[in-house]
Parts: structure tokens; C-alpha cells; sequence
């Protein structure tokens, strides 16, 4: 077990030190900003635009970082010897492959987290907004905090982590990422807080927790590519790992409404936990398909 | 001397790299027999591509050999059990550049299911041995060749292997380092520790090594002791490997 957790910790801040998961992740959260700057097309719903661009976030950016950057730390591991080192040692190829890639998809979860509490801010922000702004109409005037959180989940991490670098050497990347995760999910905490201390319902609160269960659908496709672009990354190079993971996306993309069921949150409309677990169902054995190939084609490559 | 004695076993080992269609590129080790006994320093010599990484890398089971049987303490070499008691510096050190010194070491111990202190006081004590307990803290992708290459020694050792395989092991260190290695080699011998190593620097391997064996294209030309060998090493080496490998100049120049 120790073995294992030795792998999956040094993937996951290998991924998160990557200046492409940085990128995508800054890339998400503004989609989401932009999104709520456009505060009129509300569709009747307050929140609305920044929930669906969060959700669409979430499946297009979030596929990409999961094959992208997966592609990438098992191809360097592979490519630079570091795989020679780490394979004279104790561990089967069969726990490497599998640790690996559970660190890969650890660092795909902090990345959807991050957008997630940037969603739940903005979704709670719009709440609030919509609240305040009932009796004066003026909707713009509210909208100022929620962004102003969303801007700082990009802003402070970058300054926080510039900081940190200079004076402590952290490492820069690294930093942001995870300073990134902690603003979104103070930010949401915030809005909340916010919520009940101005004496107004749970309405935001409510409005999160039916959007977690879209979100939690969303991971899923994600997890799947997770587990291909590892499975093709150890065979082939990245850039025909990464056209095998685009043929597959092709391939699966109709199956991909079964995910992305942002309608169903509309006009208070919610999606079933129940959902959620039969999508697991329906997911968790092509999981355990590209596991077992990328399991078979590392067990028979030679390496170095 | 029996298997059981012998740290180290190939028989009629060989190995033929393929490309993509899996048609043979290169016959890299052609029936090769070594047997490694235990507390031995052994060398395995030649020029370059002469199968000594290949031969290496069979007994790491990081390459499958074509034919043959490959054994590491009895055990195929791919058995947990037997990487349990090995440890590898190869001939590039490969480390991660985004970890620490510390975090390289930390990271190793890990791999070889060291608990949290066990780890920590190893990661101190082989940082001080190297030299390198002041930069701990820095990112390896930083480090000069020869501190990368003091990282990596030190990875090797963090499980207090009882076999240590060193591929090149003195390859781009200074004069000063080269010697440092070569005085921790018999240290370590002394201890009771296997070495096998590969070289091209024949003085290294003459200064270190118990036993030598000479491969040359894939194949084993000779093997002895180096005491028994009656003459210097190199004088050996050419005898054995040498003949007719002068560039051919004259045409060149006419």
C-alpha cells in the first residue's frame, strides 16, 4: 500500500505541475466568468448561465485534462528512464500502471473541484444576487462580489504562488493549482456564509447540491479517458495516444447526453443520486476495460 | 558453485530487438551464460554496443530476453521478492525534475515500502553521505550532472539492497568524483553487498572489480579473475575485442 501511495503522490503533483493543467484550469474558470458577466441572458433563472457554462467546463475542459495530461506524465515517464528507476524497485507493473493512473485521475479530481467551487460561488453569488436585487432591480449591482470571487480564484494563486516561489521556493505551477482549489471552495463557503448571515433562505445552498449530481455525472467520462489515454500512452507515443483517445471520443460522443444533463436542472428541476449510481454502474466496467488493457500491453513491453 | 550461491544466473541468455512489425533489427546478446556469486564485484566489460545495458536490463527484468533463463536470487527476475534485495543506478540518472532532492529519496523509500521514519532518517543519512544535504531542498532538474548522479547512488542505496547493479557507473564524473564512487564500490563490498557493474573504463573496473567478463556483439569472449588474467586489464581487453577496429583512414585520406 505504501508502494502504491508513493506513485499516486508523485503523479498527482507531477500533473499538478504542469504548466498545461494550469493553463486548462485557468481556462475553465474564466469560461465560467465570462459566462456570469453576461448576467441578462438568464434564461429566467438567475444562475443559470453560470451553471451551464460550469457543467460545459467541466465535460470539454476537463476531457481534455484528463487526456492530455495523462498522455503526458505516463509518456515522460516512460521516456525520460524514470520508469527503469522506478521498476528495479519492489512493485509489480501491474501496481505502477494502476497508481499511476489513479494519481492522474487524483489530479484530474482537484481540477474538477476547482471548477466546481468556482460554479458553486457563482450559482450561490447568483442566489444572493437575485435576492438583494429583487426589491431594487437592480441585478448588475450584486453580480460584483460573485465575480470579484471568481477573478480571485485566478488572481490570488498566481500572487500567492509568485510570492512563494521567490522566497520559500515552492514550486510555482504546483502552488497555483492548489492555492486555486482552496480559494474556489472558500469563495463558495463565503457565499454561503453570506446567505445566512443576511437572514435569507437556503436557496443557494439548495441550488449547489443540485448541481453536484450533474457535476458528479460529469467525472465519469472523464475517468474512462483517464483510464484510455494511460492504457494507449504506454504502448504508443502521445501523438497517437492522443488520436486514439480523439477516435474514441468520436466514437463514444453520442453516448455523451447520457452525462452532460444540464436540463434537467432547469427551472429547479434536480437529477437523482439514483442517476448518478446507474451511470457509475454503466461506467465503472469501461474503467476496468482500459485498466486491464493498459494493465496487459505493460506487462509485456519492454522497457528501455 | 551452485545457483543457490549465485546472486546472479544466466543461461543460454539472448535478446533480439524488433521494430513495430516485429521484424529483427538487432541481435543484442547471442547465448549468453554469467553466473554472479554472492559478496562478488563483478565487471561486465566491452566496447559500446556490445550487449552490456541489454544483459543488464534482462537481469532488472526491464527487457523479457528472447531465449534463455534469466534468475536474481533464484527468483525470475520480475518477482517482487527479488527487487526487494536490488538496487539500480543506471547510466543516465533518471529522476523526476520536479522533485526535490529529499522528495526523490522520500519517493524511493517509498517504492520500497520503507515506513514514513525509516525513510526519513535513510533520506537524511545517504543526503549526507553524498554531499548533498545543503541543496536538499532544491529541485533536482537543477542539479549539475555529477549531483544528479549523486542523487541517483543514493536512490540505489535507500533500501540497503543486498545487490547493488551500477550501469556506468563513473560515466561524466570529474576525476574527483569518480574516485569517490570507486571507494564507496569496495565499502560497500566490504560490507558483504553484490556489485555488478558495466564499464568501458577498464582502469575503474581494474581498481573495483573481483571478477570481469568481456562481451563483444552479443557475445561472452572472455572471463576470468582479475588477479588470473596475468597482464593489465586493457592489454586483456584488446587482446580480446580490439582486432581490426582502427578507422580506416588511409582511404580516407588518399
Amino acid at each position: 500500500m505504501r508502494r502504491w501511495w508513493a506513485i499516486v503522490r508523485a503523479t498527482t503533483l507531477e500533473m499538478s505541475s504542469e504548466p498545461l493543467a494550469l493553463l486548462l484550469t485557468i481556462s475553465a474558470v474564466a469560461a465560467v466568468m465570462v459566462a456570469s458577466a453576461f448576467h441578462i441572458h438568464q434564461f429566467g433563472e438567475p444562475s443559470r448561465m453560470a451553471r451551464d457554462a460550469g457543467l460545459s467546463a467541466l465535460l470539454v475542459v476537463g476531457l481534455a485534462y484528463s487526456v492530455f495530461c495523462t498522455i503526458k506524465v505516463f509518456r515522460r515517464e516512460i521516456e525520460s528512464g524514470t520508469l527503469q528507476m522506478a521498476l528495479a524497485h519492489p512493485i509489480s507493473r501491474t501496481g505502477f500502471f494502476l497508481s499511476k493512473a489513479a494519481g492522474a485521475f487524483l489530479a484530474y479530481l482537484v481540477f474538477a473541484l476547482t471548477v466546481f467551487g468556482v460554479v458553486a460561488t457563482t450559482v450561490a453569488g447568483a442566489e444572493v444576487g437575485g435576492q438583494i436585487a429583487a426589491p431594487t432591480g437592480d441585478v448588475s449591482r450584486v453580480w460584483g462580489p460573485s465575480l470579484a470571487f471568481d477573478a480571485a480564484v485566478i488572481v490570488l494563486p498566481l500572487v500567492v504562488a509568485a510570492a512563494l516561489n521567490r522566497f520559500a521556493r515552492f514550486r510555482f505551477t504546483t502552488t497555483v493549482t492548489w492555492t486555486a482549489l482552496a480559494v474556489s471552495l472558500l469563495g463558495a463557503a463565503a457565499d454561503f456564509a453570506l446567505t445566512t448571515g443576511l437572514g435569507f433562505d437556503r436557496s443557494a445552498l439548495t441550488t449547489v447540491v443540485r448541481v453536484a449530481p450533474a457535476a458528479a455525472m460529469l467525472v465519469m467520462p472523464a475517468a474512462v479517458f483517464v483510464a484510455a489515454a494511460a492504457a494507449f500512452s504506454v504502448r504508443f507515443r502521445d501523438n497517437v495516444a492522443a488520436s486514439l483517445c480523439g477516435v474514441l471520443f468520436l466514437a463514444a460522443l453520442p453516448a455523451f447526453g447520457n452525462y452532460y444533463l444540464s436540463d434537467a436542472l432547469s427551472k429547479g428541476g434536480s437529477l437523482p443520486w439514483t442517476h448518478v449510481a446507474l451511470a457509475f454502474a454503466a461506467t465503472a466496467p469501461m474503467v476496468a476495460g482500459f485498466a486491464f488493457l493498459g494493465v496487459h500491453m505493460f506487462g509485456e513491453r519492454d522497457v528501455g | 558453485m551452485n545457483e543457490k550461491e549465485n546472486v546472479i544466473e544466466l543461461r543460454g541468455v539472448g535478446k533480439t530487438f524488433r521494430d513495430f512489425w516485429m521484424r529483427p533489427t538487432v541481435r543484442a546478446v547471442d547465448g549468453l551464460d554469467l553466473s554472479v556469486a554472492r559478496g562478488e564485484v563483478f565487471g561486465l566489460l566491452g566496447p559500446n554496443g556490445s550487449g552490456k545495458s541489454t544483459t543488464i536490463k534482462m537481469i532488472l527484468g526491464l527487457l523479457a530476453p528472447g531465449e534463455g533463463k534469466v534468475r536474481m536470487f533464484g527468483l525470475p527476475p520480475q518477482a517482487v521478492a527479488a527487487r526487494k534485495r536490488l538496487g539500480y543506478l543506471p547510466e543516465l540518472s533518471y529522476l523526476h525534475p520536479f522533485l526535490t532532492a529529499k522528495e526523490t529519496l522520500s519517493y524511493y523509500a517509498g517504492l520500497c515500502g520503507l515506513d514514513s521514519r525509516t525513510a526519513r532518517e535513510r533520506t537524511a543519512q545517504l543526503l549526507e553521505m553524498v554531499g548533498l544535504s545543503d541543496v536538499a531542498g532544491r529541485a533536482v532538474g537543477g542539479f549539475s550532472k555529477g549531483m544528479a548522479r549523486r542523487v541517483a547512488l543514493a536512490s540505489a542505496l535507500i533500501g540497503k539492497p543486498e545487490l547493488l547493479v551500477m550501469d556506468e557507473p563513473t560515466s561524466g564524473l570529474d576525476p574527483v568524483s569518480t574516485n569517490e564512487v570507486k571507494t564507496l564500490v569496495k565499502t560497500l563490498a566490504k560490507g558483504g553487498m553484490t556489485v555488478l557493474m558495466t564499464s568501458h573504463l577498464l582502469a575503474d573496473a581494474e581498481d573495483v572489480c573481483d571478477k570481469v567478463a568481456i562481451l563483444d556483439r552479443g557475445h561472452k569472449v572472455a572471463e576470468g579473475r582479475i588477479g588470473e588474467i596475468g597482464t593489465s586489464l586493457e592489454e586483456f581487453f584488446l587482446a580480446k575485442v580490439g582486432e581490426g577496429r582502427d578507422f580506416k583512414v588511409a582511404e580516407f585520406l588518399k
